[in-house]
């Protein structure tokens, strides 16, 4: 993660960061389009946004992501549980291109091939579900919504823009930025990537995290799992300690994964 | 239309220091945080009702009504479908109606609205400007803060550009609302290139016109801005621990809970 | 006189005893990844407390060279750089962008990329807290600053409320702040209302008298005359360096390299007077001398058809009145306001008829746009009815209005997206849901007409401004409209571009396509328009004639519409001129 350190001393990283975050809430804020759960989440093109943006900037889509949210916000209000979706935008916009790069290499993101069609998806599933993962286990840590409600609901929305909406901008997007010298690897060619054994065991573990946080998530706070190891009042609705017990060690195993990558 | 919700008024809310307003919101979300019983969340909604009176904030909370009702409404809806505790009084196929989960439901709908009408009066007496400099006394470095800042000035901008380019489509015959969801989400395509392109021309002169202006010469900026620390804050900070204390106490006491039998 | 076509050093020996101030040898440039060189070896010096111009056409190598000044090259672009550049005596080399920042300072021409603060007064200091400058100081270089753009009062208004002119004097404070040495204004009006355009050319011209060292790059060369010397730029080299009373008469020189030569020069050029005018007053006296006063005297204007008239210009098929067909866009008492806020049209009557050439004119803020968005279907009226072909526009859908009306948005970047200018051509009829055949026909057709056929399958984003803006026009155009409206066609445009775009808006109208031209440049109004709309706090002032318009002092007084100078001109000899060709042809008669 040394990248969202080092990204700050670049001016052109800092003005992208800026410009992702904007893009973003500018996008989220005019074409909220479909309420999936009215009040809660909608089905919104924006979310595209990031993970064209991690592809292209790197390090600066991951701060501007986590930005962006935060003034999506400022339009509709802010609440406790923003401070988790910071956190969970952040992965949203840091996930795509760490998983790219430990499964891809350096290749072009926008081949056409069935191995790169495959890691793209494999990048989008993780970003959606760790951002998930993330707002869900945080609501429920502040005994707001139950882990099942927004766990759920992101992955869904998430997937959905990532996978029929971001391709097709990537594909018209990534060639010209290429071209203009503005990718990440352009604006800051100092940073090196970690030896591949070691990005693709951050990847397993980033992976067991993520599945792992999201299982346990919806399986506790439905109460489909009443861990027997929780005292008694935790595996009872609504279930609040039990799903902070059981989804946090996933949480933090899916962030030493990313660490490594 | 207004995009932000500050309100430019003269109250003695507004001319708080920063950082008093960042402890306030903190202790209404640690206030409410500690109790579901509605009947203990009534003084705090009276505290709110008083404070938009004296800030004369009613417009935003106008504008937001629908979401205020709609978060009440499936907050509540939602947590009586996994709140399955108490006599059910009817069966309403997943959801769980009994007295219990109503009140329960109801008490943590009514904690996320608190907390929205909590954000919505921060916002609606906090400048951007403010809130990086709040931010950046809670250690948030210089150039983030300067990123969330940009970030804030540029969203305006994009959104008036996607909406420009959303005009532009259409007299080109371009329909958005056609399809399912899918197709739907795709067809945003032609208005998000246009604006992304736009944006990314932009990054590159604004990277250059802050480095004439000295950009990350000095690591440690001076700043213009003064928020001096007065005696209406030393006491709104008393009043507002006073407060976190009472509601702590109201949950040690058990005056929080709900029963759930 | 001296002005100089040469490939080589050509540093001016000072006329003064004043050393220079900043000196360039052998100056080169070529971008990452371009086979061309944008700068070629510029040599050049200034005097201190001097103002010169930079002119040229896009690409000329202008901007190239201001962004050397400064070290932007080679600091911040990739490429090739050579040559040296001294100030105050004193090696830039090795010296970064950031450390230069209180020495030479730069405004840019797109005054949103250098505004980053949410306050007026924050703009303002951003520079100054970056130099870690204590607060009362700071307080103070502020507070100066911003009385010196004329912006006091506006301290803690948001950037994004201001207008484009108060944008960027604000952006001109915010360099101001920081008491540099040098000035650099690249471009600083182009995105400018005349308004805006005014009030930032009034500013340079203080600071010029406050012995700031300036350097103005500016592609209309009548707003160069105040400098003290001109640098000509064309393909990367100094094509001439002289003062303004020299070079600007050199009309062919100035429009061989894609630079508009102030109108009054043009009609003296045209007369054989190889002379700068400095005012309408000085190329009065300078006709009047040559032909002995053989010409009439200024006549009274009074707004009247009894004012002597010239020939229309070759390529005007000028009919303001009296075409056979009824009108094509009807706007019958509209009005029109936002939610709870202010009437932005009022009562509006107006109406375009088939193969007519409508400049709609107005300051910001006047009700132009919106007028035009009441007409294409963006916006509804509040009152009144907008009606295309006699159908009302309210019951028509977007699709229905899209084939008859067309509307190009002022930035060509509003609408483009496809990856081949093809595709992004056939998009709207494809929306329409036409044949692929009939479809690729119409493609072709448009292509051909806007001079885009070879570029067929390039990427559209690779395009120059002026091919943007052609593509924009033919992306309309292929929907087959009747009435095209476009919104500022020839914003940040060339000479040559501009002129290139106005006759392909010609050739449309010629073959029979309304056109609506919302437009701030006074040229392209009497140059080309039929008719003029003006409007003002959302009501319509004058309809009529151009000839009508310029002549309409009082009204004219009510606007911020400046009449070309060579229309001025030709009033004080009591003929109305709409061009410097058409008063040039006239005089000719007369002498």
């Amino acid at each position: 993660m040394r990248d969202l350190v080092l990204m700050w001393r670049n001016t052109r990283m800092v003005v992208l960061c800026a410009i992702s975050g904007a893009l973003y809430a500018a996008v989220l804020v005019p074409f909220k389009v479909v309420p999936l759960i009215p009040g809660v989440t909608e089905l919104r093109p924006a979310n595209a946004i990031p993970v064209v943006c991690s592809f292209l900037f790197g390090p600066a889509a991951a701060w501007g992501t986590a930005i962006g949210n935060v003034i999506g916000d400022f339009f509709g209000g802010v609440g406790p549980g923003d401070i988790f979706g910071f956190l969970a935008n952040l992965a949203y916009g840091y996930v795509p291109y760490k998983v790219w790069n430990a499964l891809a290499g350096g290749r072009n993101p926008i081949a056409r091939s069935p191995l790169s069609i495959g890691c793209y998806v494999t990048a989008c599933l993780l970003a959606s579900m760790q951002c998930a993962d993330i707002v869900g286990w945080g609501e429920n840590l502040l005994a707001l919504r139950p882990f099942s409600v927004m766990g759920n609901v992101i992955v869904f929305n998430n997937l959905l823009a990532s996978l029929a909406l971001a391709p097709f901008l990537l594909y018209a997007i990534y060639p010209r930025v290429c071209r203009g010298r503005m990718l990440y690897q352009d604006m800051m060619p100092e940073l090196r990537a970690m030896p591949r054994a070691v990005q693709l065991a951050g990847l397993a573990l980033l992976a067991f995290g993520v599945f792992g946080a999201w299982v346990a998530g919806n399986l506790v706070s439905t109460g489909y799992w009443e861990p027997a190891f929780l005292p008694l009042r935790m595996v009872q609705a609504p279930y609040d300690g039990a799903v902070a017990v059981v989804v946090s060690p996933f949480i933090l195993v899916s962030a030493l994964g990313l660490g490594l990558m | 239309m207004p995009i932000y919700l500050y309100l430019d008024r003269e109250t003695f809310l507004h001319r708080l220091n920063p950082s008093v307003k960042v402890f306030a919101l903190f202790v209404m979300f640690w206030s409410v945080y500690w109790v579901d019983q509605p009947l203990a969340l009534v003084p705090l909604g009276v505290l709110l009702v008083a404070a938009a009176e004296f800030t004369d904030s009613w417009p935003n909370f106008w504008r937001l009504r629908w979401l205020f009702a709609l978060v009440i409404l499936f907050t509540t809806l939602a947590w009586m479908v996994f709140y399955r505790r108490g006599p059910a009084v009817a069966n309403l196929g997943i959801i769980h109606l009994s007295h219990a989960s109503l009140l329960f439901g109801f008490g943590r709908g009514l904690k996320l609205a608190e907390l929205l009408a909590t954000s919505v009066l921060f916002l609606s007496v906090t400048k951007v400007e403010e809130l990086t400099e709040g931010l950046t006394k809670l250690g948030v470095p210089y150039r983030a803060g300067f990123a969330i800042m940009l970030a804030f000035r540029l969203a305006p901008l994009f959104i008036d550009s996607a909406v420009t380019v959303a005009q532009a489509q259409r007299l080109r015959g371009y329909q958005f609302d056609r399809g399912g969801p899918l197709e739907r989400i795709r067809r945003y395509v032609p208005v998000m290139i246009p604006v992304f392109m736009g944006a990314l021309r932009k990054a590159n002169n604004m990277a250059v016109a802050l480095e004439t202006r000295g950009f990350g010469r000095n690591a440690r900026p001076t700043s213009l801005a003064e928020y001096p620390t007065r005696w209406p804050d030393v006491a709104a900070c008393v009043v507002l621990a006073g407060l976190a204390a009472g509601y702590f106490l109201i949950y040690y006491a058990g005056y929080g809970a709900i029963a759930a039998n | 006189m001296k002005v100089e076509r040469a490939a080589g050093p050509n540093v001016e020996a000072p006329t003064t005893g004043a050393p220079a101030f900043i000196e360039t040898h052998g100056l080169s440039f070529t971008y990452h990844q371009s086979a061309r060189p944008a700068l070629s070896g510029i040599s050049f010096a200034q005097r201190q407390g001097e103002m010169v111009g930079v002119m040229g056409a896009s690409g000329a190598g202008k901007s190239t060279f201001a962004k050397c000044l400064n070290r932007i090259i080679p600091e911040l672009e990739d490429g090739v750089f050579e040559g040296t550049i001294h100030l105050d005596g004193r090696s830039l080399e090795g010296v970064s962008v950031a450390e230069l920042a209180g020495t030479v300072a730069m405004v840019f021409q797109d005054f949103e990329a250098q505004l980053f603060c949410t306050t007026v007064a924050q703009e303002v200091a951003f520079a100054l807290e970056q130099m870690a400058m204590e607060r009362e100081q700071m307080k103070k270089r502020v507070a100066q600053a911003i009385e010196a753009v004329g912006l006091r009062g506006f301290e803690r208004r948001d950037p994004t409320s201001l207008s484009g002119g108060e944008k960027q004097r604000l952006a001109i404070a915010a360099v101001l702040a920081l008491n540099p040495s040098l000035v650099l204004l690249d471009e600083p009006t182009t995105d400018l209302d005349p308004e805006g355009k005014v009030q930032v050319f009034e500013l340079i011209a203080r600071l010029r008298t406050s012995g700031h060292n300036l350097i103005v790059i500016e592609h209309e060369a009548e707003e160069l005359r105040r400098c003290d010397r001109l640098l000509l730029i064309d393909d990367g080299k100094v094509a001439a360096d002289a003062a303004p009373a020299q070079l600007l008469a050199e009309v062919e020189l100035l429009e061989r390299c894609g630079v508009h030569a102030p109108g009054l020069n043009r009609v003296l050029n045209g007369l054989g007077i190889r002379a700068h005018a400095q005012n309408v007053d000085h190329a009065e006296d300078m006709i009047r001398n040559r032909f002995a006063h053989r010409l009439p005297v200024a006549a009274p204007t009074p707004l009247s058809t009894e004012l002597e008239s010239c020939d229309p210009l070759p390529i005007d098929t000028r009919r303001v009145d009296g075409s056979p067909s009824g009108p094509l866009a009807e706007v019958r008492s509209a009005s029109f306001a936002y939610p709870e806020g202010p009437p932005v049209v009022s009562s509006v009557d107006l109406e375009i008829r088939e193969g007519e050439f409508v400049a709609l004119v107005g300051q910001n803020g006047s009700g132009k746009t919106t007028l035009a968005k009441l007409i294409v279907g963006l916006l509804r009226p509040t009152a009144g009815v907008v009606a295309i072909a006699g159908k009302d526009i309210g019951r028509a859908d977007a699709a229905g209005v899209a084939r008859q009306v067309g509307y190009v948005f002022q930035n060509p970047d509003h609408q483009i997206f496809a990856d081949s200018v093809e595709d992004e051509v056939a998009f709207g009829p494809r929306n329409l849901g036409l044949a692929p055949g009939e479809v690729k026909r119409r493609s072709e057709t448009v292509l051909e007409a806007v001079g885009l056929t070879a570029q067929r399958a390039s990427d559209p984003f690779l395009l120059s401004k002026g091919e943007r803006q052609r593509l924009a026009v033919a992306s309309v155009l292929a929907m087959q409209p009747r009435l095209l409206i476009l919104d500022e066609p020839t914003t940040g445009l060339d000479y040559r571009e501009q002129r290139r775009m106005m006759h392909l808006v010609v050739e449309l109208n010629r073959s029979g396509i309304a056109i609506l031209m919302i437009t701030h440049t006074p040229w392209l109004v009497t140059e080309y328009a039929h008719r003029v709309v003006l409007m003002r706090a959302g009501r319509k002032l004058f309809d009529g004639g151009v000839r009508a318009f310029v002549s309409g002092d009082a009204m004219l007084a009510r606007s911020s519409f400046r009449v070309p100078e060579v229309t001025q001109l030709a009033r004080r000899f009591g003929a109305i001129s709409l061009s410097a060709e058409e008063f040039v042809r006239w005089l000719k008669t007369q002498v």
